[in-house]
């Protein structure tokens, strides 16, 4: 049986989720004592920022045990933390964990980063040697599912936040941004979110620095850039593709003749500009130059949550991926269950076998070889071609999932 | 199984292929475009031996007449926009691919082929030249192809509130540089079916210079672009600029040829 216990950004406070994270470095301990606490045969341990889950398989469920580690492992008594958490096993346990790895169970809904997190805490079980033949069934059919969910659908296509929106607006002006410039008018956090992530898609960055011109050359520095006065700003912009302004400044930063006569200078070639400041820094009438495309910080937030609600309409058919992933997984999980019992079926047939041959032999006398062989053959040949039947349907009955006859067949023959 | 036969199932097969794009850019499911693309190959390949086998039924270069001019165009645009496909990866461009080559492949379904047995049909210009001007000709379609996405594309990010079209279209710089390079190899297609027409003329009639109107038609085109590789690499245009150069520079050649002759796919071998 697979059972999960865990919390979420849905079920628990911040406060609650740091205080039940797990650290890396004390996974693998963490890990082996779980398994021994609860008596799971397999244990992974998923921790990030947004949820904190058990996954494991034993015999028999021992959800209760998997809790009581959860609290005494952080030091808080069970009962204040039940109510934070859930507790599934069986489908519901399969289907979240698949859910989990598809991102359909995130904050942010088709967000990338919980695949790489399931991926490692996978991995981390692995080298903690606590991943069997089940968890591990799981991990390879959930990530194929959650890869699946994405190539398939648009679940996880176009930025949902503010700078993401913007370096992905960019790269539909400049391609792959290799080789192209930005320029940071002022120094804040959003615009150095943004200016790095397109630094990290080959841009160079340049920073215009004001009174406080120690602040632009540290920015550039950590961006790899350089930095230049504030004055220079009518020639950075001609030699700019991409301008994110973000001054504190009350009024009107970068004006429309400042744009105007550096497009002259530029032969129509794109200008990406990009406002996050408020108030504005860069005139809305500058947006009307050919060649230029302006957005502010309300433009952005329009086009990530329209994005979000695009992944929104895709994740109906995300979940319709996932579903019929989540019963393959489970047929191949009930049609290894009957492995055991054909094992005692063909295993129980034997015995009879070899128990007869030997009263057969006390009554025949001794046996040339060849008659011995022929004995052997003929009555190992009655025996597979009976049970040949019985072992087909036998699996074919357990991943349809008719447990009951599987039952029945126990009855029968007396197992 | 006749050329025909292989005509007719190609047409069946763009047809599922064009299907299969038109949905993607509806549902916007990338598994599909690898069964358009599979399509189009099967269909491509079936194409190809339609036109070996027509060429041997017809014991010339079939591109004469409107049946075998339409199929061997749209087997030239099918060509290239299958090397865009596999150099550039932008699968938009098939978007205006696919009906442009199935509407071709079905005039040329339903039209007879030209029964036509001129001794100038023999000489080896005819493939030569026929060859070089679809290819230009396709190019320059190609061109035109990426003018109009660069012009979708930049009045989906003027608009600041991005729809359906502005996720399957490239950058404006990845069209740019396509469009541009697509200009490039067009011209130089067209410049040397132009010396071949030439040349073909002159064996044929001892003058290179015949006045016929598709002669004007191609010079137009080959003025036209002529034009866009100069604005292009000595006045800087690019962008915008040179998308609507693209654009509306083949409009004008198609309706120059027109003019000269019904249907320009007959224009381009029918002398």
């Amino acid at each position: 049986m697979i059972v999960i216990v865990g919390l979420n950004h849905e079920t628990a406070p911040v406060a609650v989720r740091e205080a039940m994270a797990f650290t890396k470095d004390g996974l693998a301990a963490a890990l082996a004592q779980v398994r021994k606490d609860a008596g799971l045969d397999e244990v992974m341990i998923l921790s990030t920022w947004n949820r904190v889950e058990i996954y494991g398989h034993s015999e028999k469920a021992a959800l209760g045990a998997v809790v009581e580690f959860l609290a005494r492992y952080h030091g808080r008594a069970p009962e204040d933390v039940e109510k934070h958490l859930y507790r599934l096993e069986g489908e519901p346990a399969v289907r979240h964990a698949f859910r989990v790895a598809a991102s359909l169970d995130s904050m942010v809904l088709g967000e990338s980063q919980i695949l790489g997190q399931v991926k490692e805490a996978y991995q981390a079980a692995e080298e903690a040697k606590s991943l069997g033949a089940v968890l591990n069934g799981l991990r390879t059919r959930s990530i194929a599912a959650a890869k699946r969910a994405r190539t398939e659908t648009a679940i996880g296509r176009n930025a949902v936040s503010v700078s993401h929106v913007a370096v992905e607006l960019a790269s539909k002006i400049f391609g792959d941004l290799h080789g192209h410039a930005v320029l940071l008018v002022g120094a804040g956090k959003m615009s150095e979110l943004a200016a790095s992530q397109m630094v990290r898609r080959g841009a160079r960055a340049t920073v215009l620095g004001g009174r406080t011109f120690e602040k632009a050359e540290q920015l550039a520095a950590s961006l790899g850039g350089r930095a230049a006065p504030f004055e220079s700003l009518r020639a950075e912009l001609v030699r700019a593709d991409i301008v994110i302004s973000g001054t504190g400044a009350p009024g009107i930063v970068v004006k429309r003749e400042d744009v105007e006569a550096a497009q002259e200078l530029r032969h129509g070639r794109p200008l990406f500009l990009i406002d996050i400041a408020v108030p504005r820094d860069i005139a809305e009438d500058a947006g009307h130059a050919t060649g230029v495309f302006l957005y502010d910080i309300d433009d952005l937030q329009k086009v990530a949550a329209a994005n979000l609600r695009e992944r929104k309409k895709e994740s109906a058919a995300a979940e319709a991926i996932v579903e019929q992933e989540v019963r393959d997984f489970l047929e191949w999980r009930r049609s290894l269950e009957v492995v055991p019992l054909v094992a005692e079926l063909r295993r129980r047939a034997d015995e009879i076998r070899k128990a007869e041959i030997a009263k057969a032999r006390q009554r025949l006398g001794p046996l040339t070889p060849e008659q011995e062989n022929a004995l052997e053959a003929a009555t190992s040949a009655i025996v597979n071609k009976l049970l040949h039947a019985p072992t087909v349907r036998l699996k074919e009955l357990a991943s349809s999932g008719h447990a009951d006859d599987v039952g029945l067949v126990r009855r029968l023959f007396d197992l | 199984m006749g050329s025909s036969a292989y005509l007719l199932i190609t047409l069946l097969l763009y047809a599922a292929g064009a299907m299969h794009v038109l949905l993607h850019a509806v549902f916007r499911r990338s598994s599909l475009s690898s069964v358009s693309l599979g399509a189009t190959l099967l269909g491509f390949a079936f194409h190809t031996a339609a036109i070996a086998l027509r060429w041997s039924e017809a014991g010339h270069f079939p591109a004469v007449g409107l049946r075998d001019g339409a199929s061997f165009l749209g087997w030239a645009i099918v060509l290239v926009f299958l090397l865009v496909h596999a150099t550039t990866r932008v699968e938009a461009a098939s978007l205006f691919a696919y009906p442009f080559v199935f509407a071709l492949l079905f005039v040329a379904n339903l039209a007879a082929a030209s029964e036509r047995t001129d001794p100038m049909l023999r000489s080896l210009y005819l493939p030569l030249h026929v060859v070089l001007a679809v290819f230009g000709y396709g190019a320059l379609f190609a061109a035109f192809t990426m003018g109009v996405l660069y012009l979708f594309q930049e009045r989906e990010l003027l608009a600041r509130s991005p729809r359906r079209f502005y996720y399957l279209i490239p950058s404006l710089e990845r069209s740019d540089t396509i469009g541009g390079r697509s200009v490039v190899a067009g011209f130089g297609f067209l410049t040397l079916a132009i010396i071949t027409g030439f040349l073909w003329n002159h064996s044929l009639q001892g003058r290179y210079w015949t006045g016929d109107p598709k002669q004007w038609a191609a010079l137009v085109a080959w003025a036209i672009y002529v034009t866009i590789l100069v604005a292009r690499w000595r006045w800087g245009w690019g962008g915008r600029r040179a998308a609507w150069l693209q654009v509306v520079g083949f409009t004008v050649v198609v309706f120059t040829f027109g003019w000269a002759t019904f249907a320009p796919a007959v224009a381009v071998a029918a002398r």
